[in-house]
């Protein structure tokens, strides 16, 4: 029912955006960027050093080393060697970090680490998974079940037989007898423990996410029927009623990973990062998710869009509908529950851009005050302290210690860029963003490479005057509550306009349910659900003319120009070669800049269509590198969207063209 | 220290606490600085250990060190000492007593109790105008305080002002701009003295993606419109006071202007030069003046400002370096390329591969896209007449053909229309689309969005070719000329 091709979930660190780029932009394998030339021996000893001191479950160190490791992957064998040895030597209570390490080197680098982690995972994994604890196991178990899905592809990470060995050492030999490449797609045997556990680590992605959001009432829901599910399923259930659910609950989860999060992420909790850094704390402060895209996707708290199963619905999997034929009370009750959940995602499940990100513009909570109140009372008394006065005698004949204030007090530095932090609970916690964002722009630059990049145009008064003094990129400011009542109030507006288009349906047409359609205007194929007050398969943010079917937010943004202003603000929000790197968290800036730019030119000024500028070959002369683009036709007029505020004027062109008027 | 290389000529230079590294780079030379060991800083950005550091496109710079360090320096400088001599303590004066006025400020917002001894003290935030004639380093000291701001682990994110048109700052030469900054500045070309506006590249730091609000002043002297230039500055101050608005927050952390070495001293009448230096102070709410190195325009500011702000002299660093109007020439040339191409400096023999304070080099060299359109595509207007004498050279009574606030549009199939090679600013389109709010002098109240360079004007078939920074498209915007010309 959901289209695979738009809709399969995206690795899960990936941002969305990426997915829509252009085919003929492919990024060649971005080489090494080594920044020093160790030799073998000296890699390795370092290397081997440096995993010794990952103990405890440090996103610092892990990032660390799954950055040295993408930079020299010509060492990939060392780095697999050192790796496997370090897990089998050390005791039994270290071995999930590293195994963490190996996640977040697997999934964020890949290539060619999966290709030498399956060499030895199956036996280290099982091995590993039989020396540990209880609590310690689940963990692993959550991990697993991230790996079907964790490679870029979203394939296996370590490829079918790896993942199916491994499934089958954890969860007993009753999938075993099933035929190899049904394993897990739902035809095969399914144990209670298996669908428990995929249970229990979706709910504990809903609950994390609620502790961002605690007044998501869709969320809510979600986790009330979970749990329902869960005491249904301990209480027992046929084997086929656990395939259900297992599909059911695998489409659902993919679902809500396919669903892109809403560029602002949710404030940091108020109570963990109070309490970092426990050395010993198993799950560290992803709470707060500040990085959605990074290595996060595999520690044990994950951010609510990693999927658990991308594996493809098999074709004999029951429809929902033909199976509630079945007239067991508690088959009916488990349906109802996850007709529920399906509603629930549904709703939930329709990217509401704009809505959300002016949601999170209202509710965002400031920091812990205290502590940023606590860190800048101590400066300012030390930084009162010096008697300076501003005047040319004073200046010259004093000689405070301001190396105190730019060196000393500021203990913990990055290693990449020199900056440097408080070394206070605070200061650490934005040195822990800091790194993250190091980590998250290292990625993109070497999956970008070869694409090209441009000098943006400037933002425009509006956006100036409103881009608010909050570190964008190193989140060095906590995003405070600022006095943007008007913006907010603007955004809601946005928003209400924006969820009451999605909100509108058309019905399937019965034995449609399969074919996929696309609407005229984006090209994108609508998404079916399962409706369950009409008890019928529905296309969302969808309407009818003319004998086509459009998305509704399309077909109002080729009637008006309203829409456009909030397909735009969802388009900055969704693409993450957006112009400017800040356009994510200037959702709300983009729109106003997205205004002026639709509104009609000035008489004075001659518009003309885009098809005027006419293509140039790239000039031989430029010598000094950079590539001139080619501006071919309106065909290009999408992939120039990341090239600025042009952009939407053509959307609209392109748009109107494929009206059928 | 393992060395890279056999062959490769690097040098590790020990440095005395409160010493500093000075080099010069000669055209098409680059030079790598790499900290082996204790701590380092570039004009107030500090150097991560063993880095390599990039400088080209002819840098001047200085690497300073409080407590002493050693570096390794790969490639050939043209001249390279170390003075121990620097003014570092003054200016670190001055930044602790911003410090001071920034965190009362924001005791201030915030409502905290105010101890007795300090209730006298002013809670405004300091917004300084730095004063000082031709290489005297005023840009240095600019950049060395906000860096120093931004690396107080406050999260201060101050305003920085360009009102040099001949450093263009992070746009072309020949615009005005004012940025926020958060990261500290590096400083590796002049090409991008002042760090980079955003590009669609990831990059590390927020000093590389800046979003400076720029506005065309079009040429390189001061002199040359200063009615157009008060206009542009106080048209800035405007839209500060409306960020300031939104943003209170960032007011605490104040904001820094840069001058023209005109504001200072040189051929223009003093009535002028006071002008647009009052323009600034009223419009940035100016309430320090730093005078770097000028005895007699300290005392100028001091009888004209001192009642109602504080001026401060403050000294100058030997090592600045005069520079002369070929070199200048040069720079707009290095700014226009990195512009549109990026920031490109080939490393030095023997480095194979290095960063720019954080950033991965290949992200920051950029594609321009050269297109060609219709002369009716794009409306270009020039300010003022092309060549204009100053207002107290006309004849008594005499009246202007042309003011100099005019905006005169420009035929493209004219013969000597001047496009040709002529660096353009696209400026933003108009935020009022309601007719009757327009005005006629809407024109010079516009932002600039981006530059672009005429490159082939084919009048026959009225086309030009134009070079773009992006693929983004200008059909239909307003574009206006200056001075400046670029050819690759």
């Amino acid at each position: 029912m959901y289209s695979q091709q738009q809709y399969g979930p995206p690795p899960s660190f990936q941002q969305p955006s990426y997915g829509s780029y252009p085919s003929y932009y492919q990024p060649p394998p971005p080489p090494p960027v080594p920044v020093y030339q160790p030799d073998p021996v000296t890699f390795r000893r370092d290397y081997s050093n440096q995993l010794a001191e990952l103990k405890v479950n440090s996103r610092p160190i892990i990032q660390n080393l799954s950055m040295i490791a993408q930079e020299f992957a010509r060492f990939s064998e060392i780095v697999a060697q050192c790796l496997e040895s370090h897990i089998r030597r050390v005791p039994q209570w270290m071995k999930l970090p590293a195994f963490y390490l190996l996640d977040a080197i697997s999934k964020n680098v890949y290539e060619p680490y999966a290709r030498n982690f399956a060499a030895f995972v199956v036996p280290l994994f099982l091995e590993t998974y039989s020396q540990v604890d209880e609590s310690t196991r689940s963990k692993m178990e959550e991990m697993l079940i991230t790996w079907r899905t964790g490679s870029p592809a979203g394939k296996e990470l370590f490829g079918v037989p790896a993942q199916m060995a491994i499934e089958r050492g954890v969860w007993g030999d009753g999938a075993s007898s099933s035929p190899a490449n049904s394993f897990y797609s739902g035809s095969g045997q399914i144990t209670k423990t298996q669908v428990l556990t995929e249970l229990e680590f979706t709910l504990n992605q809903k609950e994390r996410a609620l502790q961002g959001n605690l007044y998501d009432t869709t969320l809510q829901t979600h986790i009330s029927v979970l749990h329902q599910l869960r005491k249904l399923v301990e209480a027992g259930v046929s084997q086929e009623e656990l395939q259900q659910i297992l599909t059911q609950l695998r489409s659902l989860v993919r679902s809500v990973a396919s669903t892109p999060t809403p560029a602002p992420p949710p404030p940091p909790p108020v109570a963990p990062s109070v309490s970092w850094p426990p050395p010993q704390q198993s799950s560290y402060p992803v709470q707060q998710p500040a990085f959605p895209p990074a290595p996060a996707p595999t520690y044990p708290s994950f951010p609510t869009y990693d999927n658990v199963k991308t594996e493809t619905p098999p074709s004999v999997l029951p429809s929902a509908s033909a199976a509630a034929s079945g007239s067991s009370a508690a088959q009916n009750s488990i349906l109802s529950l996850l007709s529920t959940i399906k509603k629930v995602v549904g709703e939930n499940g329709t990217p509401l851009g704009a809505g959300a990100s002016s949601r999170e513009d209202v509710k965002l909570e400031p920091p812990p005050p205290d502590l940023e109140r606590e860190s800048s009372r101590s400066y300012r008394d030390a930084i009162l302290m010096h008697d300076v006065k501003l005047s040319s005698t004073d200046i010259i004949r004093k000689r405070p210690d301001v190396v105190e204030f730019l060196y000393d007090r500021l203990a913990a530095q990055c290693k990449q860029c020199g900056i440097r932090f408080p070394d206070t609970v605070f200061g650490k916690k934005r040195m822990e963003d800091h790194l993250d964002m190091h980590f998250k722009q290292n990625r993109k630059a070497n999956q970008n490479i070869g694409r090209g990049h441009s000098r943006s145009w400037f933002v425009g008064v509006e956006d100036w005057v409103h881009d608010v003094s909050v570190d964008v990129k190193g989140k060095g400011r906590e995003a405070g509550v600022r006095p943007m009542n008007a913006k907010a109030a603007a955004a809601a507006e946005v928003a209400k306009r924006d969820a009451d288009l999605r909100a509108q349906y058309v019905v399937v047409p019965r034995g449609e349910e399969a074919n996929p359609v696309a609407c005229p205007i984006c090209k994108e194929q609508f998404k079916s659900e399962f409706l369950d007050d009409e008890e019928e398969w529905v296309w969302r943010n969808a309407v009818l003319k003319d004998e086509r079917v459009y998305h509704a937010t399309c077909h109002a943004e080729a009637a008006n120009g309203l829409a456009l202003r909030l397909r735009s603000e969802l388009a900055a929000n969704l693409r993450s070669h957006s112009n400017t790197p800040e356009a994510a968290s200037m959702g709300s800036v983009v729109a106003a800049r997205a205004g002026g730019v639709s509104t009609p030119p000035p008489s004075g000024l001659k518009i003309s269509d885009t098809l005027r500028s006419v293509s140039l070959s790239p000039s031989p002369e430029s010598k000094l590198v950079g590539t001139k683009r080619k501006v071919d036709d309106t065909d290009h007029s999408v992939s120039d969207e990341a090239e600025g505020t042009p952009r939407l004027k053509k959307m609209a062109l392109t748009a109107a063209d494929s009206m059928p008027q | 220290m393992a060395s890279e290389g056999a062959s490769i000529e690097s040098k590790e230079w020990t440095l005395d606490p409160e010493t500093e590294y000075r080099f010069e780079l000669d055209p098409g030379t680059s030079l790598a600085v790499k900290l082996i060991r204790g701590h380092a800083e570039v004009f107030g950005a500090e150097l991560a250990a063993n880095k390599p550091y990039l400088f080209g496109s002819e840098c001047k710079a200085a690497i300073f060190t409080w407590r002493g360090c050693i570096i390794e320096v790969t490639g050939q400088p043209s001249t390279e000492y170390v003075s121990e001599e620097t003014p570092m303590a003054a200016y670190a004066n001055l930044h602790i007593a911003f410090e001071q006025m920034r965190v009362r400020a924001l005791r201030n917002l915030r409502g905290s109790p105010v101890p007795e001894y300090e209730r006298e003290k002013s809670s405004d935030p300091p917004r300084v105008l730095v004063l000082g004639p031709e290489n005297s380093g005023k840009t240095t000291v600019c950049k060395l305080l906000i860096n120093y701001a931004v690396r107080a682990g406050q999260g201060w994110s101050p305003l920085l002002i360009n009102t040099d048109p001949a450093e263009g700052g992070w746009a072309a030469p020949g615009a005005l701009s004012a940025a926020p900054v958060h990261t500290p500045l590096p400083t590796c070309s002049p090409g991008n003295p002042l760090g980079a506006a955003a590009t669609s590249a990831p990059t590390a730091l927020s000093s590389n993606a800046l979003l400076p609000l720029a506005y065309w002043y079009g040429h390189a002297e001061s002199k040359r419109n200063p009615l157009l230039m008060e206009r542009i500055i106080r048209n800035i101050g405007e839209n500060i006071n409306d960020k300031y608005q939104v943003d209170l927050q960032g007011r605490t952390a104040g904001l820094i202007v840069d001058t023209p070495s005109s504001f200072a001293s040189g051929p223009g009448s003093s009535d002028e030069r006071q002008r647009l230096i009052k323009a600034c102070v009223d419009a940035f709410k100016i309430n320090v003046i730093l005078v770097v190195g000028h005895e007699k325009l300290n005392v100028e500011m001091q009888r004209t400002y001192a009642s109602r702000l504080t001026v401060v002299k403050i000294p100058k660093s030997g090592g600045v370096v005069e520079l002369d109007h070929l070199y200048r020439e040069r720079v707009h040339n290095y700014q226009l390329h990195t512009y549109m191409y990026g920031q490109i400096i080939p490393p030095p023999p023997g480095i194979s591969s290095a960063s720019l304070g954080g950033e991965t080099l290949s992200d920051l060299v950029l594609s321009p896209s050269s297109t060609i359109i219709n002369f009716d595509d794009l409306s270009i207007f020039r300010i003022g007449a092309e060549t204009m004498a100053p207002s107290s050279a006309l004849p008594i009574g005499a009246a202007r053909a042309v003011s100099e606030t005019q905006a005169v549009p420009i035929d493209p199939a004219q013969p000597g229309s001047g496009l040709l090679n002529a660096v353009l600013a696209v400026l933003a389109p108009p935020v009022n689309t309601d007719e009757s709010e327009r005005y006629d002098e809407e024109i010079l109240d516009l932002p600039i969005s981006g530059f672009i360079i005429v490159t082939n004007l084919d009048i026959p078939h009225r086309k030009m070719t134009i070079l773009a920074p992006n693929q983004g498209s200008v059909v239909g915007r307003t574009a206006v000329i200056g001075s400046f010309e670029w050819q690759e």
